[in-house]
């Protein structure tokens, strides 16, 4: 029984490794997190299930064919896309990576659907061997044979030959490189190309063992983040033995505690994070100023408090009347996620640190207050202030494990701590599992508005939304909000200031993570319903996207953003999964080529702060 | 006798990291085998002029002649190809290479690249420590790696940004008959620097950089009688 778990441990040990290991020669090189490589990975199992099906060509040539596409592929979205980002701050390559996953991922399942399909285990390699204490299925026992070998001769160049010492001095020093000679772009683009070869390889050998499916990347691509920062940056060698030592330890906690183990690579990065903030292998990072060359995010006009009374009156007395013209329930569930997008805004836009598990403030809210409402029968005030409550807690353990680490790796290290939120509420008997928990009931405000009525709830959560929106502005415009930016712009200078910036940064983070939690405790009573959408990286990656759409840094931005995408969503949603790959879309031509944002743009166009 | 001909020819050039404008028009000219220096306050412009040539500046107008070929608007890697090498103030020796590994990493670009061996026969010491990582040599010997790394790719014009800065005087003097020998060789080598006796020894002209331009030139006979008036340049 413990060797057949073990051997499930190495088997997914020996993808993490192969994934984790493109994964961080990337990052070393390009610093780009690359959130396309589960759809890589991905590809790489139907490049394998494609040819067999429609070239009948079988597995050995795929083990070869679908890595050299994917690859390919790789090199062109690469030279075409990622290309323009490297100027930018290094969390625009994150974004546009995680866009660009999101449209592959969704034109495959408009192809394909989410319909698992099987691929045979090559005839050489069916059978089992009988080892007397356990039975290896041959074909398992190649994978992970494989996976050893190629993960080995990778390392091998790498430390070795002078291939490799031209990637190490430029992971180092990309341009120092350039000047002894050596065109870096075109190096830079073959290492992406072999990142995503390596990906794809892992697909073909993942094919035979799991179904084939569109959602098959996504599902591994966060366990491979957290694999990364449990590693640690910068050691090939340590991303290797990492992906196999998760695997392995996955494997022990199914032998031992099954309703973990999908938990257990997640608590591990947690833990390692508390010991070792830079990860098992992982060499310290200096703190960075955004300061200088590094051009970050397009500067944004900002004014004294007095400037933006204008433009909050128009938009108050717009909401104030919005019921005539528009749904109820739209505008409820826009000024949800304008609330939810305010709170991301004031740790992206205003502290440079982007939060990918946004998702589980709004989520643990939703299921506290849904829980305390339908099961215990609590009034909506209290319902909705122990919601509050509990996110801001979680944020307060989140965030004292998260903003140990910058940029890149605090996204990391968000989005794999979002992941472990989501693993419990799928696990957690309270919550209703796939279910969700519903019908929660909306009750009575004070035990006299009955909130049944839209209308009486739309007021309700606009009083709130207004007082979320002026909770932030305040918290922006004061001398804390002037510590939060002098952070964003140069964490080194604020410290040398004497600003305690951990702890500054801590107090936004749980300011972030209340306001968050006050946006899923009244999305609750819109909808009736709790579920596990509300935790999903998906919903993260939304929220990021409404910041995004309407200007990060702005003050009406996030607002704008979040009417913007929930009407896009709202208006698209009977071309079923296309609203994904329109996302996607727009996600990445936002990162290319529309960074400030509507609200951005227009604060530009009109010379004033917006 | 004739001139030798001019191998680099700076011309009008302006530079600017971002918006702010650092290079206000240089001009100077190097010829084969000479030695130039371009010598100035912090802050001049010395450092950015020769970041110019090898284009990690990016943004800059002017003209940057190496003989016949315009490098305004080439890159790095092309311009390197054309023979230039280039020694960063601060070495540029990488971490994660071991000192061979370091000497090595420029591509023969050129005929006459020297070989490790030829290198290590250049500098005994660093042979004794080809297998140590490239960051733990002493900060001597980095220097004597990253000229002997300058000597690899064949290139024969030799830019050195402050060779003797922070090291010891008798290294400075290893460093100085070095660069006397790479003269004698043949190679064209600019050199910025703010020691003025290892330059009365070493440099054919050295050019006064002030304020991003070129303020004034003292030939090889001029800048030995001229030392009251250099040092009052450089503010010492």
């Amino acid at each position: 029984m413990i060797y057949g778990q073990l051997l499930i441990g190495l088997i997914n040990g020996s993808f993490y490794a192969l994934l984790s290991l493109g994964l961080s020669i990337i990052l070393g090189l390009l610093n780009i997190i690359n959130f396309t490589h589960g759809a890589l990975y991905m590809m790489g199992a139907f490049a394998a299930w494609l040819l067999l099906a429609h070239a009948g060509i079988g597995y050995w040539p795929a083990l070869v064919l679908a890595p050299l596409i994917v690859g390919l592929f790789g090199m062109v979205l690469e030279r075409l896309l990622l290309s323009r980002v490297y100027r930018l701050e290094h969390l625009y390559g994150l974004l546009l990576t995680l866009g660009l996953a999101t449209v592959i991922e969704g034109l495959f399942l408009n192809e394909f659907s989410a319909i698992g399909r099987p691929y045979p285990i090559p005839r050489a390699l069916t059978g089992v061997w009988q080892l007397g204490f356990m039975t290896l299925p041959i074909y398992r026992a190649w994978v992970i044979a494989a996976s050893v070998t190629v993960c080995a001769a990778t390392w091998l160049v790498i430390e070795r030959t002078k291939l490799g010492a031209y990637l190490r001095a430029g992971t180092e020093n990309p341009a120092l490189v350039g000047v002894f000679g050596i065109n870096v772009p075109r190096m830079v683009t073959i290492t992406f190309g072999f990142g995503a070869a390596l990906a794809g390889l892992a697909g073909v050998l993942a094919a035979p063992i799991y179904q084939v499916t569109p959602l098959m990347g996504g599902n591994i691509i966060t366990v491979v983040f957290a694999v990364v920062v449990i590693g640690g940056m910068g050691s090939i060698a340590g991303s290797i033995l990492t992906g196999f030592i998760v695997g392995l330890i996955e494997g022990l906690t199914k032998s031992f505690y099954p309703e973990a183990s999908s938990l257990a690579v997640f608590i591990l990065m947690a833990v390692v994070l508390l010991i070792r903030p830079t990860g098992l292998f992982g060499r310290a990072t200096t703190l960075t100023s955004n300061a200088g060359a590094s051009s970050h995010a397009p500067p944004v006009l900002s004014g004294p408090a007095k400037a933006y009374l204008m433009p909050a009156l128009v938009m108050t007395t717009f909401l104030l009347v919005a019921p005539a013209m528009l749904y109820p329930a739209f505008l409820m569930k826009a000024l949800c996620f304008s609330l939810f997008a305010l709170s991301l805004n004031l740790l992206l836009g205003f502290v440079g640190l982007g939060s990918f598990g946004h998702a589980m403030f709004l989520g643990t809210a939703g299921y506290i207050t849904g829980y305390t409402a339908k099961a215990w029968g609590w009034p909506p005030e209290a319902a909705i202030a122990a919601g509050i409550g509990m996110s801001m807690l979680l944020g307060a353990v989140v965030g004292f494990l998260s903003i140990r680490r910058q940029k890149i790796y605090f996204a990391m290290i968000t989005l794999a701590l979002g992941e472990l939120v989501y693993f419990f509420f799928l696990q957690i008997p309270f919550s209703g599992g796939e279910d969700g928990l519903s019908p929660v009931p909306r009750g009575r405000l004070l035990g006299v508005l009955n909130l049944e009525n839209d209308i009486t709830l739309y007021y309700l959560i606009l009083a709130l939304f207004l007082a979320g929106f002026f909770l932030v502005f305040r918290a922006v415009h004061s001398p804390f909000g002037q510590a939060l930016k002098a952070i964003r712009e140069n964490e080194p200078r604020a410290i040398s200031l004497g600003y305690d910036t951990d702890r500054i940064k801590l107090v936004a983070f749980i300011l972030s993570a209340g306001v968050a939690g006050l946006a899923g405790a009244l999305k609750v009573f819109v909808f009736h319903i709790v579920s596990l959408p509300d935790v999903f990286h998906s919903t993260s990656g939304d929220v990021i996207l409404m910041v995004l759409a309407g200007g990060v840094g702005t003050i009406f931005g996030p607002v704008v953003g979040a009417f913007l995408i929930v009407g896009m969503q709202q208006y698209l949603a009977p071309l079923g999964t296309w609203v994904m790959v329109v996302e996607g879309a727009v996600f990445a031509l936002c990162v290319l080529s529309f960074r400030q944002g509507l609200v951005g743009q227009m604060a530009k166009i009109l010379g004033r702060p917006l | 006798m004739d001139e030798p001909a001019v191998v680099l020819h700076v011309l009008e050039l302006h530079a600017y990291y971002g918006e702010s404008h650092i290079l206000h028009g240089m001009d100077f000219r190097v010829h084969e085998g000479e030695v130039v220096a371009l010598l100035g306050r912090n802050g001049a412009g010395k450092t950015t002029t020769l970041k110019s040539i090898v284009g990690l500046v990016s943004k800059r107008r002017g003209s940057i002649a190496l003989r016949n070929n315009e490098l305004i608007g080439r890159k790095s890697f092309e311009i390197a190809r054309l023979g230039v090498a280039y020694c960063p103030e601060e070495r540029g020796i990488f971490a994660s290479l071991t000192v061979k590994e370091n000497l090595t990493l420029p591509p023969v670009t050129n005929p006459g690249g020297l070989s490790a061996a030829a290198v290590f026969e250049l500098f005994p010491n660093l042979a004794e420590r080809q297998h140590s990582q490239g960051t733990k040599l002493s900060g001597g010997e980095q220097q004597m790696l990253a000229i002997g790394r300058m000597l690899v790719s064949g290139a024969r014009l030799l830019l050195i940004d402050e060779p003797t800065e922070g090291l010891a005087p008798v290294i400075v003097a290893q460093i100085l008959t070095i660069l006397q020998r790479l003269r004698d060789q043949g190679y064209t080598i600019v050199l910025v620097e703010q020691n003025l006796r290892f330059l009365s020894s070493l440099a054919d002209r050295s050019y006064i950089v002030e304020g991003g331009r070129v303020v004034d030139v003292f030939d090889a006979a001029r800048f030995a009688a001229n030392i009251p008036k250099v040092e009052s340049y450089l503010g010492i």
